[in-house]
């Protein structure tokens, strides 16, 4: 994860918060939790990275989240976070729901599918490969890929209020205020701090 | 790596969980490494079933390495040039410390099979005091697979003050009515060895080595997996000068017949008894309604709780289950289930992720 997308999410957790971090890879994320005394703990699937999560002093489930995550409802979990995980998931929406079950908060980052460079690339009739989605088609484990359009939509049925949202271009830099409201065609990532209405 | 291999004698009235007690206890125990001056990087290491104190380095009368060589030593998983690894044997094997083959001061003769039932507690809690002898205030970690990660788990809950960190590996807090009924069938084929004379043949001069044998041999089938055995024989039939008997056909006949055959010459039938009682009966949640959330509340220990993928003695379902148990109690716990290659056994085979697993924990948790 992008510093600058870290710290956006980090910003978003207050102090005293515990906090479930679904797909939390080598655990980078919950060890900056750590050192500003936030408890945390991680979900991940693969176990190579679970094993480099320990070098880092935090705790983890190996678990695979398309799984259901009922085994983490009235843990007394204030946040989630799903950072860059959502588009590897089989059942991204009944995820949403879930995570809801856990805590009434949370933050999810997305690759925006609708990035200006990626329609490009489809335009000239290839998958498109980029910074946020650097592996080729056949190797990636991108399975439900959104855009920023789809994605606030899905948030819109379900009920799932969008307490902030911050888009990013292709450099981790915020999107500057003139691009903002075509953020579907400028932005390369987006993060969404969401609450159950 | 500084190997020294000593005795503890612990002489005052040693109470156990069943309201039984002994006078006095001896454990052997070895140790790896060196304790520094501040005593603060000891690990403690608990044996399984069948295991001993002899977990690294190699004897120098047997030339056998220890059982968790591979782990244990100079830049291994656990490093001996940082941490002071102790490996004590438990009450009631046969190895040396107190058990059967004990002589009974009130007595005169050895336990046998009047040796009162143990329980990993009271295990531990010998354990403990050998802690106490060593001046350790509290272990590093506390780790062990199988029946030793059930000494860990333990550890976690009664102990938990005098231990930083357990490893709990291949192991349950509560075995199933499957384990049950797969140690009763070996206690059995032991009883009904004709030399078995109801657990007194040391005092007939006898050794039931049949049975114990035959209740290796079933043993080993459950330590291993389908996997392990169609690779290592699948069909092959067995050559005929290696052949122990004209009975055997097959390699893997050949191979159980020989496994327990070794195994019957140095373990001890009532130990056999005796030790996979204490596997049937452990029940840490015991003092607290049989709630293992409630027992684990009293954990103040970082977890970390491994399992392998083709372990169907202890199944990962098992510890998921202890860990989550884990995680409701508030504890700092890891789960992670690795791939295996040796069904339960591999607990004692390195892989890069297993030793990683083990040395990224016990270093940085």
């Amino acid at each position: 994860m992008h510093k600058n997308i870290e710290r956006e999410i980090l910003n978003l957790i207050s102090s005293g918060a515990k906090v479930l971090d679904l797909g939390s890879g080598d655990g980078a994320l919950l060890a900056k939790l750590a050192e500003k005394n936030i408890e945390g703990h991680g979900v991940e699937i693969d176990s190579k990275r679970l094993i480099v999560s320990l070098s880092k002093g935090v705790s983890v489930t190996q678990k695979d989240i398309d799984r259901g995550l009922s085994e983490f409802n009235n843990l007394g979990f204030d946040f989630v976070v799903m950072a860059n995980s959502i588009q590897c998931l089989r059942r991204p929406h009944e995820a949403l729901n879930n995570i809801f079950e856990i805590a009434n908060e949370c933050a999810v980052t997305i690759p925006n599918f609708g990035f200006w460079k990626i329609r490009l690339k489809l335009l000239k009739g290839v998958m498109p490969v980029s910074k946020s989605l650097p592996a080729k088609w056949y190797e990636t484990k991108n399975i439900h890929l959104c855009t920023i359009k789809d994605f606030e939509e899905l948030c819109f049925e379900k009920k799932i209020t969008i307490k902030k949202k911050f888009y990013f271009n292709e450099n981790y830099m915020p999107l500057n205020s003139v691009l903002i409201s075509r953020a579907n065609l400028f932005a390369a990532e987006a993060v969404y701090h969401l609450e159950k209405q | 790596m500084k190997i020294e291999q000593c005795s503890f004698r612990y002489e005052g009235k040693f109470s156990l969980l069943n309201g039984e007690s002994i006078e006095g206890f001896e454990l052997v125990y070895e140790t790896y490494g060196e304790l520094n001056a501040e005593k603060n990087n000891a690990v403690l290491v608990c044996h399984a079933f069948s295991g001993s104190h002899h977990a690294a380095g190699v004897d120098p009368t047997t030339d056998k390495p220890g059982w968790w060589h591979e782990f244990i030593g100079p830049g291994k998983a656990i490093d001996t040039d940082k941490y002071f690894v102790v490996s004590p044997n438990n009450l009631g094997s046969c190895y040396g410390s107190t058990g059967p083959l004990t002589v009974n001061n009130v007595t005169g003769k050895p336990y046998g099979s009047s040796f009162p039932a143990l329980d990993v507690y009271d295990w531990v809690a010998s354990q403990d005091l050998l802690r106490e002898n060593l001046g350790v205030k509290a272990w590093e970690m506390v780790l062990g697979g199988s029946l030793g990660g059930m000494q860990a788990l333990e550890w976690s809950i009664s102990f938990s003050g005098k231990i930083k960190k357990a490893g709990i590996i291949a192991a349950t807090a509560l075995v199933s009515s499957q384990n049950i009924a797969l140690n009763q069938v070996a206690r059995e084929i032991i009883r009904k060895d004709i030399a078995f004379e109801n657990g007194d043949y040391l005092l007939a001069n006898k050794k039931p080595k049949d049975g114990l044998k035959v209740a290796r041999m079933l043993g080993h089938i459950t330590y291993l997996s389908e996997t392990n055995f169609k690779n290592r024989f699948g069909r092959k039939l067995q050559d005929a000068e290696n052949k122990i008997d004209e009975n055997i056909d097959f390699e893997v006949e050949n191979y159980l017949r020989y496994q327990g055959e070794k195994f019957s010459e140095y373990f001890d039938a009532n130990s056999y008894i005796l030790l996979t009682k204490v596997m049937d009966t452990f029940n840490p949640a015991a003092r607290f309604n049989n709630n293992i959330v409630e027992a684990l509340k009293n954990c103040i220990a970082k977890l970390l709780i491994l399992s392998f993928d083709d372990d169907w003695l202890f199944p990962t379902q098992y510890s998921k289950e202890l860990h989550l148990a884990a995680i409701k109690a508030g504890v700092h716990s890891s789960f992670i289930e690795l791939s295996g290659q040796h069904g339960h056994d591999s607990f004692l085979f390195t892989s890069d992720d297993y030793t990683s697993a083990i040395s990224n924990f016990l270093n940085h948790a």
